[in-house]
Formats: C-alpha cells, structure tokens, sequence
C-alpha cells in the first residue's frame, strides 16, 4: 500500500545523530517507581484557596486594612480616651491642625471709650485697645453730617458689592462712639465697616472698614476649669498655654472627630458585620431546611422568599425605623440589626437552596446515602462544607451593602439616632457645613468608603480563591 | 409569550397586594395611636380620617377598606396637610422623581454598557486599569457623599468661571436635571460596568468566538456582531433591580439638590409620620417597583430568542 | 511525488499557568497530503487540539506562546500570518469544526446568518446572496427545510444538526482543508455515523483535505488515510492507517489498540489499560515521555529523548526500542523488514 500521507520529521537521519550509547543503556528497567504516584502533593481545598487568596495582593491588602479598622474601633477608644460627647467649647468647627495657642489674659472687664495705653491717637474707626477672642474694642470719630451710624462684621474685605456682613450694632447718635464687639470671636481676621446713616437713619454711601487681626485668649480661671497645664503650674497674664489637642478636629459642636470616628467604627462596624452574619446564618437555616427537605415544603419557604425579596428594600427598611419607633435615649441600633435582618435574609436563603438541590443530585450523596450515611451527617459532612465557599463570600459582600444601608438610612435621619455617632449620621452633620469645614463630612465619608472598598476587595479575593466557576476574569 | 406575559402580571399582582398587606401591618403597629391629640392633627382631619379608615372597627374591617380604597386607586388623605389627597402628592411629585430616575437610568446603563466593554477590549491595559480603578472607587462610595461632592465642585467650578454654568440645586430645566442625574447613576453604572466587564470577558473565552475567530472575521465584526449582543444580555437582567436602586437612591440625591420629588416627600412624611402618605407612597412604589422588574424582564425575553421562543 | 498541502515540523507551545509553564506541544512534525484525511490521535492533555489551533491562530496569546517550528501550506508559512496569496488563513483556506456544536455556536443568532457571514467577509456577497447559499449549504450537508431552519437559532437545533450546520459554515468558503477537532464526541454514536459518512462524502465532492482529531480508533480506522499518534506533546508514531494499526511500532500504539474494545468473535483477550497517567507538563521528561508507563522501557529511555526512527517507508516511531543495539524482543512490536 502507498502512504499517500507521511510524517517528515526534522532529522531527517535520526540514527547517525543519535548519542553514543553502550548496551547497558539496553538494559530493561527492573526498578521503577510506583507508576500510581501523583508527583506533586495534594491539598485540602481551604488549603489550596488560602494560597491562592495569598498570592492575591489586592485581597491582602484589604484584609490588613480591615483587622486594621476593627482595631480603630476596638483599640482605639483605649489610646485616644476623650469622650467623643464632650462639646469643646473653645474649638468648633475646627479644622485638623489649627493653631492651639491662647495667650492668658485677665478677666473681661467693660472699657467704654476709655483707649487702652498705646491707642490713644489715631482718627476715624480704630481700635481701643488690642484685638482679641475676648473682646474687639472700636472706637471712631465723628463724621461731618452723619444722623448715626450701623456697625457690620464680615470674614470677607468689603468688596465693590459693599457686602458688610452681618449687622451687629446702630448708634443713633451722630457724635464719637466705641463699640465693644464680644460675640462670638474666633481666632481669624475680620473686617468691621461703619456705615454712616442719615438724619432719617437710612443708609448712606459713606463707610468706613477697618480689618482686624484678632487671636485668641484665654483667662486663668478658664484654663483651670478645663484643665489646660497642670493644677500645680502657676500661670500670669502673657503666658502662653496651649488648648485640647484634635488630631482630626472638631465637629460644629466642637466634639472631637477622631474620638467620635472611633465611636462610630464601633456602630457601623458593629451593624456591618453583625448583621450580615445574622441574616446569613438565617438565611442558610432556611435555605438549607427549604433544600433539604424538597417537594411542597420548600415550594412554600421559597413562595415566601419571593415576596420579601419584592418588597422594597429602603422603603421598608425606613418603614420599620417607624415602626419600631426611638424611644428617648435609645440609639437606634437594634431596630435596625432587626430591620436588616428581617428584610436581607431571602438572597441567600435562594442561594444556599440552589446549592443544596444541586448537590442533592451528585452522586457521591447517593453513594454516602447507600453506604447507610444518615441525613444529619449528609447534611453536616456533606453539603454545609460544600456551600461554605458560596457562604462565605456572601457574608464578605453583604457587609459593604449592610454599612452603606446604615449610612444611607443615617444620613437621611433614619438611621441611629443622636447623639450616638455612626460614621452615617456624621456625614448627615458634616454636609450642612460641607462649603465652610468640609473636613466633617470628609473623614466619615472617607472611612465608609475604604471599610466598602476593602470589604468588596477581600471579596472578590475569596470568590476568586475558593471557587473557580464563580471567579471573575480579573 | 403572550402566556408568560399573563403569567408574570398576575404574579405581579399577588406581589403587590402581599406588599400593601405587609405596608397596612406594620404601620398598625406603629406605637401609640396615629391619631391622638399630640399628633397634632386638626379636629377635622380626625375626624375625616375616622370616617374614611373606619378607625373604631376592627382591624380586618379595617383592612378589607383599605385595601378596597386602594383598589379604587385612592391612596387616602393627607395626616399633617387637611384636605391634601395623596394621590395629588404622588401626580403632583412622581413625575420629578420619575423624570431623575430615568435620565440616571439611561446613564447609568449606556455609561456601564460602553465602559465595560471598553475595558474588556483594553485588557489589563492602561484604559481598563483607570476605568477599574474609577469603578471601584464608584462602588464603595456612597451617593450623598457623590451628591456633595457633585455640587461642591460646581459651586466651585461656577465661582471659577464667575458665571453659573449649572444651577447647584433646584429643579425645573433640563440643566437642573444634568448632575443629579449623574451623580444618581453613578453608583449603579459603576456595578454595571463591572457586571459588563466580567460578562464581556467570559464571552470572549467562549467557545462560538472561537468558532467566529477560526470563520476569519475582523476583530470589528466579532466584536459588534458577536460579543457585544450576548454581554449586554446579562446586563439587562439586573436592570430591574438596577432601577429599584436608582428610586430609592433618589431620596437622597433629592434631599441634597433640593428637589421637589416623591423621595424627598417621604422623607418628610416619615420624619413627621404621615401615616397615610408613608403607606400610599410605600404601596405606590413598591407597585411600580415590581412592574419595572417585569417590563425588564419582558425586554430581556423579547432580545434573547431562547427566552422569546418558548 | 507532489509536495503535501501541509508540512508541520518542529511545532512548539507553551502555556503560563498558575502552576507554572505547560509545555503542551513540544515539537510535533506531519504532513497532509490534499485531499486526504491525516488522523491525529491520543488520549487527553496529549496536546493534539492544541496543535491544530496554534495552526489557525486560535490560541489565546496569552497566556499561549507558540516557541518554535513552522506550518507550511503550499509552501508558504502560516503561523502568525492571517493571509496568504490574498486569501485568508481561517475560514477561506482552512475550515474547522469543533467538538461542542452546543456551545460553539453565538446563541443569539440564526444559523443561516451564522452561515452566510463567512461569504459576507471573504467573498463579499450580499446579506441576500449569501443567505441563499447559506441555504444551499444546509441541504448540501442534508438538513431538511433548509430555508425554514436557517431562520432558526441554534437552541432550536438537536446536536446532530448543529454540527451538519457547523460543517456547513466551516466548509462554505471552499477550503482546501477542514480541521475536524473531536466533531463526534459529543454527540450519539449513530448520529456520529452519519456526521463522518458526511465529511467523507463532502471530501470526496470537494477535494479537500481533512485533519481528524480523535481519540477514538474506530473513527481512525472509519475515516483515515494516515496517522499520527501524539503523547505528552510529541508525534510518536506516524504512517499509513495500516502500518499504524496493523504494524504497530511504537509501545504506546500497541497499548491503546489492547486497550480498545473490539467485536471480533474470537476475541479472548482481555482488554488491558495503560496504567498509570501521563506525564506532568510543567516538568516535561528529560527521555521518553512515555517511559514511566513502558513495560518495555530500558535505561536509555529515562535519559534520552528518542528521536523518530523509520521502520518502514513513511512509517516512524519515536521510540528506542528501534535502536539497532537495542534488543528487538518486544511482543507485537512491529520492528520492520530489515530487523526481522
């Protein structure tokens, strides 16, 4: 027969390439080795998933970032020991980092239009005396014509538009005046402007501006009571003390952020992670009895999934913060672990169902179920460990969803109520001073988004390690 | 498919009244009793109400009213405004709520569908990495800091130009609607770019692009003709949860743009407990909730012929 | 004697995995004379699908790497060439039909529009145009109502006829080669009949030539002119379809073929696995990559790689026990004329 198809291979003289060999090279192999043998080792699947999540560097990353956030809750209450309540007074709205210092001066006592020494001389609107958080001393001659006067404040200069700010004095009288400014005085630069009204006391085009330079102070008795330097220190007039340190400053009630940051990681933490671990341990009781079972019982469990699912799921969730209604001092935090748990349970009820039906069919359940196996052991031995994987990556990304429900329902008040903190409630407070201090909403903000993000990393790391079909192409 | 058609309406039904059941228990469970004096409502509007809830019966006579009311289509009066029907809240604040979503929704499904697939088609490459990096950043922001964000950068971009390019709160032009819309689909579009990322990826492993790769065609052709059909089909079958989302997400991008919409009204409601416009806008919502999922679903069998034709 | 439409020689890829590097093929040389069919036989993993896609640029690269060696049709390489002499390489010279006509089809798009679209791109026919040959291609591949199926989707079709359908489309722009890659195994053993009795008779029509992938040695011997027999990504016996089965040369051979059942009356061997499993890719065999498995094997072997030694005319085997200083003594081994 011809070969009308041929193998050509390279060497085209195989023989006469070959190496030398003698004829030992001949010798059958008597010895070798178990042919059976799998020549790289073996390992148990939470072994081979714990490798493959190590090599995964983002899923790492995420999981020092979150052992990292439950100690900021948990440790950190114990380092940074202020009480995230208590209002600093002298520091609200403070930015991280702001100036501290506060010269000592003596008791805030009413001058008049009596100059302090070295601001005697001087025309027009002047300082009386030097300008502190204390007290602005004004004082200002008479203009030519004038029927009175109105005093504004502002933090801007007074531009073409002759904004003034706010009007915080009106002198009826034409004649020299003083004014003596204690509201509200914060170590900034403000901008005072006199406006000359007529003989009926309106306004006329004439003004006058003065920008004053003003820091802040602070008398003895004040340092003492908030225990500034220590009780043993003496302290005069012109020293210099410094005031409570926030290293992430202050809220618009001068409450100090990293303080209440901890306090809320405790309660969005607490509710992020608790409360997926009880609607999923839920969920797969029921999924896994519904599963198990088969046939018109789990027919009927699953009817009733279906319409918690439907419902929907921020409105009830709003629904049940009404219903369970905040009683006076209460935080608010259980009825909505209740809430979530009530409302969340269904998808992974779903999920475990499926995973049990469909191990159901395989067939070493048969075989187990032959060699005598009862259901308690098919079910512990058996399917639980085989939807462990499913389960757990569930649970990883139902926390990002969990934290980000806390937060919403906070921020739009129905959430935990105040004045406990959540990193939710606090950029609800932040967002109405977000144009002025917006670091209030930035810090919680901040911390929802890395706890989500790291949450969602971590699980996108297990689903890839533990389960192939479900891996992503990352 | 006309019996399908039949058969996820009549579902749709039993789910609704299963919902305005659940809506009627919980808030009769509410603590105390919704009309006492401290509520603050008028005489009259207590009185109104006992006639119209038949407040005295028992709870089932009570039950079969309400349900019967909301069969008619009257989701009662006002607790806190006399003589404000309900259902003028919802005609009158829907549409707004409605007009937001859906814009959001366009973008957010447009912007998921392009962005997914670019990155699939930029593998592992610089435009996937950014994209990725934004997606992710997308998801685990929440929308009010979006919201905040949105529109501190447009006072200050309109500081900058010194001229308003776009109102920073508001309603009522097409201009209002631009970053609320946006920022409210932010967050569903970045899910769905991963979604269409990931669906993308796994198509073009599968075995017919191989088939359409050994056939000799452009990468174009396989691209428009072959991949981007089949990935968009799982992107549809979220968007029915997709678009719950985007709803509910609006009470939040409504409270901090100051838009008139039905979130922003049942955000009131419940802070100052509204019974009845808290359980006709829950009801009203959970109801057109559960139709968008079924016109979706719909949409989905009417593209996929697997589903069309059985 | 003509050159052969194909020469492969030295063919070499690799794989990155998680594990590690994959050698799948690691040098691999045949032949495919027109018009004929070249089997291409062995067991899983032994890097025979391989081949054939790196020969139609179908291996994702990467994590693929095609390292070495050449595929010559009509004298010209293709590897890593989409045309030559202005046609394209797939679909217009070379067809290929695969293994799961189920999922090898787009789900979401007719079979006549899956059909036509190869006439569309490579021979510029209209959507009507080529519809209707689409339609002539299904009743040439005997699908009844050819018309009123090529509106249909490939959910409506049973496995059978997606495969006559993917033959169709595969063979629509006339080429001079069809790449068959496992087209029977997923499909029923009569309905796997009429799939081959259907390729031969289009071969025979056409003219075109037929790599056959299988491992099934009842369709070798159904439907092969020649064959090569791969193992751990090596060819290593190759010849005629009866030099390879009934003079088998190479130990490997002789196994499979004691491993196949057969119908023959007089029968009385039992059927004898192969034992043991091949070997380990990442870390390829310095000598034979059999040998672990050989029952023959010698000291050579676990040392040496054999290179492929002829025992007849266009017939090799790469094995040692060819050798002239080994000792010829193996059972059933065919050593060729100048040995006996």
């Amino acid at each position: 027969m011809t070969t009308p198809v041929s193998l050509s291979p390279v060497s085209q003289s195989p023989v006469s390439d070959a190496p030398v060999l003698n004829p030992a090279d001949f010798a059958p192999i008597t010895q070798r080795a178990d042919v059976q043998a799998i020549s790289r080792p073996s390992q148990s699947y939470w072994q081979d998933a714990w490798v493959r999540l190590k090599k995964n560097r983002r899923a790492i990353v995420s999981l020092w970032l979150i052992v990292g956030l439950l100690a900021f809750a948990m440790l950190g209450p114990w380092l940074w020991q202020i009480d995230p309540a208590r209002q600093d007074i002298d520091q609200i709205s403070q930015a991280p980092g702001a100036e501290r210092s506060a010269t000592v001066v003596a008791p805030y006592e009413f001058r008049g239009g009596q100059a302090q020494a070295g601001f005697e001389s001087g025309t027009g609107l002047r300082l009386g005396a030097e300008a502190n958080s204390q007290a602005v001393r004004l004082l200002w001659d008479a203009v030519p014509g004038a029927g009175g006067y109105r005093l504004y404040r502002n933090i801007f200069p007074v531009d073409d538009a002759r904004a003034f700010g706010l009007p915080i004095a009106e002198f009826p009288n034409p004649q020299a005046g003083y004014y003596e400014d204690r509201l509200d005085l914060r170590p900034d630069t403000y901008f005072y402007s006199l406006v000359t009204l007529n003989d009926q006391g309106a306004l006329t085009d004439d003004y006058q501006t003065l920008e004053v330079p003003v820091h802040r102070v602070i008398t003895v008795d004040e340092v003492r009571e908030r225990n500034l330097v220590a009780a043993e220190e003496t302290l005069a007039v012109g020293d210099e003390v410094f005031l409570a340190l926030h290293p992430l400053g202050t809220d618009y009630l001068g409450r100090d952020m990293l303080a209440r940051l901890m306090a809320g990681a405790r309660v969005s933490l607490f509710i992020g992670i608790v409360a997926p671990f009880l609607f999923v341990l839920l969920g797969v009781t029921y999924g896994a009895t519904a599963g198990f079972l088969g046939g018109r019982v789990d027919q009927l469990m699953m009817r009733l999934a279906d319409f918690v699912v439907a419902l929907p799921f921020l409105l009830f969730m709003i629904l049940f913060q009404v219903v369970f209604g905040i009683g006076p001092g209460e935080s608010g935090i259980v009825p909505l672990l209740v809430a979530l748990v009530v409302l969340s349970w269904p998808s992974t009820a779903r999920l475990v169902r499926g995973q049990i039906l469909q191990i159901r069919q395989e067939a070493y359940i048969s075989a187990s179920r032959l060699l005598g196996a009862k259901s308690s052991y098919l079910v512990w031995r058996h399917m639980i460990p085989n939807t462990m994987g499913v389960i757990l990556v569930t649970l990883t990304f139902a926390v990002p969803s969990a934290i980000f429900t806390e937060a919403f329902l906070s921020f739009i008040g129905m959430g935990v109520a105040p004045p406990t903190a959540s990193w939710g409630s606090m950029s609800n407070e932040g967002l109405a001073t977000m144009l002025t201090h917006p670091h209030e909403l930035i810090f919680p903000a901040l911390f929802i988004s890395i706890t989500v993000l790291a949450f969602n990393l971590l699980g996108d790391g297990l689903r890839d390690a533990l389960d192939a079909r479900m891996r992503s192409f990352e | 498919m006309w019996q399908y058609t039949l058969k996820r309406l009549i579902q749709g039904i039993i789910t609704v009244w299963f919902i305005a059941t659940a809506t009627f228990l919980a808030m009769h469970n509410v603590p105390g009793d919704p009309l006492s004096a401290e509520r603050g409502t008028s005489e009259a509007i207590r009185a109104n109400l006992a006639a119209r809830y038949g407040l005295d019966k028992p709870l089932t006579e009570q039950y079969v009213i309400y349900l019967g009311n909301f069969i008619k289509g009257d989701f009662g009066i006002s607790f806190t405004q006399q003589n404000r029907q309900v259902n003028d809240i919802i005609r009158e604040h829907f549409p707004v709520s409605a007009t937001l979503g859906v814009l959001a929704v366009i973008f957010a499904a447009l912007g998921g569908v392009l962005w997914g697939a670019l990155t699939a088609l930029y593998r592992n490459r610089l435009p996937d990495t950014i994209i990725m990096f934004l997606v992710i950043l997308g998801i685990s922001v929440p929308s009010f800091v979006f919201a905040a964000l949105g529109q501190l950068t447009l006072v200050n971009l309109n500081a900058l130009f010194g001229i308003s390019l776009l109102p920073v709160a508001g309603w009522g032009t097409v201009s209002h609607m631009l970053l609320p819309a946006l920022v409210l689909g932010m967050g569903t579009m970045a899910y769905l770019t991963r979604l269409m990322r990931s669906s993308m990826l796994e198509i073009i492993h599968s075995d017919y692009i191989r088939t359409a790769k050994a056939k000799g065609l452009p990468a174009a052709r396989i691209f428009t003709r072959h991949q981007l059909r089949n990935a968009i089909l799982p992107v549809i079958t979220v968007l029915g949860p997709a678009i719950a989302a985007i709803t509910t997400g609006g009470f939040v991008v409504e409270l901090v743009f100051a838009i008139p919409g039905l979130g922003r009204y049942f955000v009131q409601a419940v802070q100052q407990l509204d019974y009845t416009v808290i359980m006709g806008t829950t009801v009203f919502y959970g109801a057109f909730l559960v139709f968008m999922v079924i016109v979706v679903d719909l949409l989905y069998g009417w593209i996929d012929p697997r589903v069309r034709l059985q | 004697m003509n050159p052969p439409l194909l020469e492969v020689s030295n063919l070499q890829v690799e794989f990155d995995t998680y594990g590690g590097t994959v050698k799948a093929v690691r040098g691999v040389d045949f032949n495919v004379e027109a018009g004929r069919t070249l089997a291409i036989v062995g067991e899983s993993g032994c890097g025979k699908s391989v081949t054939v896609q790196a020969l139609m640029g179908l291996i994702p690269m990467p994590p693929g790497r095609i390292m070495g060696g050449s595929a010559k049709l009509r004298g010209i390489d293709i590897l890593g060439r989409k045309t030559i002499e202005g046609r394209e390489v797939r679909g217009a010279e070379i067809g290929m039909i695969f293994q799961d006509p189920m999922s090898s089809l787009n789900p979401t798009m007719t079979i006549g529009d899956q059909i036509a679209e190869p006439l569309q791109v490579h021979r510029g026919y209209s959507h009507r145009q080529a519809m209707a040959r689409a339609i002539e291609l299904l009743e040439l591949v005997r699908i009844p109502e050819a018309a009123r199926r090529a509106a249909q989707y490939p959910f409506e079709f049973s496995g059978g006829m997606l495969q006559r359908a993917m033959i169709a489309m595969a063979i629509s722009c006339k080429p001079t080669l069809l790449i068959a890659d496992e087209p029977t195994t997923a499909l029923d053993v009569t309905i796997q009949a009429q799939i081959l009795d259907l390729l031969k008779d289009l071969q025979a029509e056409t003219g075109m030539a037929i790599i056959l992938i299988t491992h099934d040695l009842g369709v070798v011997a159904r439907m092969a002119d020649a064959v090569a027999v791969m193992y751990a990504g090596k060819v290593v016996e190759s010849g005629s379809v009866d030099d390879v089965f009934y003079r088998s040369s190479h130990p490997y051979t002789l196994g499979l073929k004691q491993a196949m059942p057969t119908n023959q009356r007089d029968a009385v061997q039992k059927l004898m696995p192969i034992e043991g499993s091949p070997p380990d890719l990442f870390a390829p065999p310095v000598g034979c990559g059999y040998c672990p498995r050989c029952p023959h094997a010698m000291s050579v072997c676990a040392t040496q790689p054999p290179t492929p030694i002829p025992v007849a005319d266009a017939h090799y085997a790469r094995c040692w026990l060819h050798h002239a200083q080994a000792p010829h003594s193996v059972p059933g081994l065919y050593y060729g004329g100048g040995h006996d």
